[in-house]
């Protein structure tokens, strides 16, 4: 945590954690009270905290988020979200609005897959596709990720504990956490968010396409809209310094 | 003969982008696509749905975080729709992104057989953990219940033996007083046997049907095995109650039972019930002598829970737990009340009926 008075929580998206922001939360430490964490079954968090019932929808998710903020006695402060931790944070600010009146949501969408004149990016057969493949392929998301930086010697900074669980998720809670990403539909609460809200979109996303992050700019009231330059759908690793100033320049 | 090109491994490079900037023949001939037409596009066009989340997501974040990522499963997938399984591994420099795949379908097979195994073993073994409650659940309520028709058929050697009988008779008696002790310690057996693993709930088999002889028949069974005990019996049953009869009985005979048990031998025993209307009922078993001490209240209803008397042969400690499971599965309740002068057990049960 830094030293500022405000506090500012960055939440990480699906298949990575908390190492995602690396580039990006640290430039803000001088005029907030940083903090970033890892969902449950992510990185180092502790995996027996994990509920399959709680967590199989986007909700339990926000509730730690909430949990979080409570914790660390919150109020006004800004939501950072990537990915579907973008969706994470509206609701929880939507749950909490006096914990959290600013929401800054990185490359969002509110469902992922299409339904009717809504284009989510994917069919419904492609998310049981992808679902099947994290459930046949549970290695892909987790174990074999966690040895590429174990005993790197220009990182002396990044602990035993830290590199071996650098990026790992759970291979059992990855299946759950992709259903529940992948499957949710929470555009009837982009209505309900009353932080103020800035979107980030980048070019040639294609898990988060420009017409969603367009949508969430059309049923987030007042909310303010950024292409960025990056492509992708990580512009936090890809173009660091283009998501800090967008958020500076919003804050 | 080239060594990238027809290499027996796919060579792919991308730019900061993370579009491809060079593919070799190898790779191209996989994906079923002429290099030069895959050059310049984005990486997702090699890959399937679910490969380019991943790698959108995950690989991506690594090669960009730590430059590095190692033995990935991943499907390419062919243009005609088609999978292609390869292992993946790949490096950054200076932005640039190296990936090398090689292929890896009879080891995706095996992975895939593995984790179906595994699957269907923790699917089989859950079954059969639920299956062993199962069985040990019925184990254990037959053998509780089996005990008082049996002290019944001891209590009545008992009295044949009192009568008038021919040698031969007393023989018989004798032998079946034996069986009839026998079967009891068999029942023990087998009780012991599933003493620590009793959980879960009653079934009932809920029917209008006159409660009172059920009631009676328990009481009767248990007064024959104790013919010197008062027991007092006032039953008022004047409204039909939507329970299972059976259940209600011995709930009455294992409170009873406890109470002849625990109770003060020299002062009487009370039955009580009340009917109302709706078909509620009021189901008490009282009896005077030392109260139940705090502690023991604490896990009355556990099974396998005894009081603390020495010497005194107060069966398996199922009778109080099946009681209050039989309370529960009614949707009542048990309740006691102990002091110097009275211990009390007292089942309520709202009725459901909507109309009279």
């Amino acid at each position: 945590m830094g030293a500022g008075p405000r506090a500012m929580l960055f939440a990480h998206g699906f298949g990575c954690d908390q190492a995602m922001w690396r580039h990006v939360a640290p430039e803000f430490e001088d005029a907030f009270s940083v903090v970033t964490f890892d969902h449950v079954g992510s990185g180092g968090s502790d995996s027996s905290a994990y509920d399959p019932r709680k967590y199989s929808a986007l909700e339990g998710y926000a509730e730690d988020v909430v949990e979080i903020g409570r914790e660390l006695g919150i109020s006004g402060g800004i939501l950072v979200g990537h990915s579907v931790s973008a969706m994470i944070c509206a609701l929880a600010s939507i749950r909490a609005p006096g914990m959290f009146d600013t929401l800054v949501m990185v490359c969002p969408s509110p469902s992922y897959i299409d339904d009717g004149d809504y284009i989510g990016g994917f069919s419904a057969s492609n998310v049981e596709d992808l679902l099947a493949a994290v459930a046949a392929n549970p290695m892909a998301w987790s174990a074999t990720m966690a040895p590429a930086i174990m005993g790197n010697p220009d990182r002396p900074e990044l602990g035993e504990e830290l590199t071996d669980s650098f990026c790992r998720l759970d291979p059992r809670i990855a299946s759950d956490f992709a259903r529940a990403t992948f499957t949710a539909d929470n555009r009837a609460d982009l209505l309900k968010v009353t932080a103020r809200t800035l979107i980030l979109q980048c070019h040639d996303d294609i898990i988060a396409a420009e017409a969603v992050g367009e949508y969430v700019r059309e049923h987030v009231a007042g909310s303010t809209y950024v292409l960025l330059d990056a492509t992708g759908h990580c512009p936090n690793l890809s173009a660091p310094d283009e998501v800090v100033a967008a958020i500076r320049e919003f804050l | 003969m080239d060594l990238l090109d027809d290499a027996p491994c796919g060579f792919l490079m991308l730019d900061e982008a993370a579009r491809i900037t060079s593919v070799n023949a190898t790779l191209a001939r996989w994906i079923g696509a002429p290099a030069a037409g895959l050059q310049g596009k984005p990486v997702s066009v090699i890959f399937g749905m679910a490969a380019r989340v991943l790698f959108e997501t995950s690989l991506l974040p690594h090669l960009r975080l730590n430059g590095l990522v190692e033995e990935v499963s991943i499907d390419l997938q062919r243009q005609d729709g088609t999978s292609v399984p390869v292992l993946l591994s790949g490096n950054t420099a200076d932005g640039m992104i190296r990936i090398v795949v090689l292929r890896a379908a009879a080891r995706r097979d095996f992975e895939r057989d593995l984790i179906s195994a595994r699957t269907t073993a923790e699917t089989n073994l859950s079954l059969e953990q639920q299956t062993g409650e199962l069985r040990e659940q019925f184990v254990a309520v037959l053998g509780h219940d089996l005990r008082n028709p049996v002290a019944s058929m001891s209590a009545a050697t008992r009295m044949l033996s009192r009568e008038n009988l021919s040698e031969n008779g007393i023989e018989v008696i004798r032998l079946m007083q034996g069986s009839v002790q026998r079967m009891s310690r068999l029942i023990d057996n087998v009780l012991d046997f599933t003493r620590n693993r009793l959980g879960g709930g009653i079934d009932l088999d809920v029917v209008d049907e006159p409660l009172e002889p059920v009631i009676r028949q328990a009481i009767d069974e248990l007064r024959a095995i104790q013919p010197d005990r008062d027991v007092r019996v006032d039953l008022s049953i004047q409204h039909p109650v939507r329970c299972d009869a059976g259940r209600i009985g011995q709930m009455v005979s294992n409170l009873l039972r406890n109470a002849l048990t625990h109770g003060d031998p020299a002062r009487p025993v009370r039955v009580h019930a009340t009917t109302a209307e709706a078909g509620s009922l009021e189901l008490w078993v009282s009896n005077h002598g030392a109260p139940i001490s705090a502690v023991a209240m604490e896990n009355l209803f556990d099974p396998f829970v005894r009081g603390g008397r020495e010497g005194y042969n107060e069966g398996l400690g199922l009778g109080l737990h099946i009681a209050s499971e039989i309370a529960k599965a009614h949707g009542g309740t048990l309740q006691v009340t102990s002091d110097a002068d009275e211990t009390r057990f007292a089942f309520r049960m709202i009725g459901k009926r909507t109309s009279a």
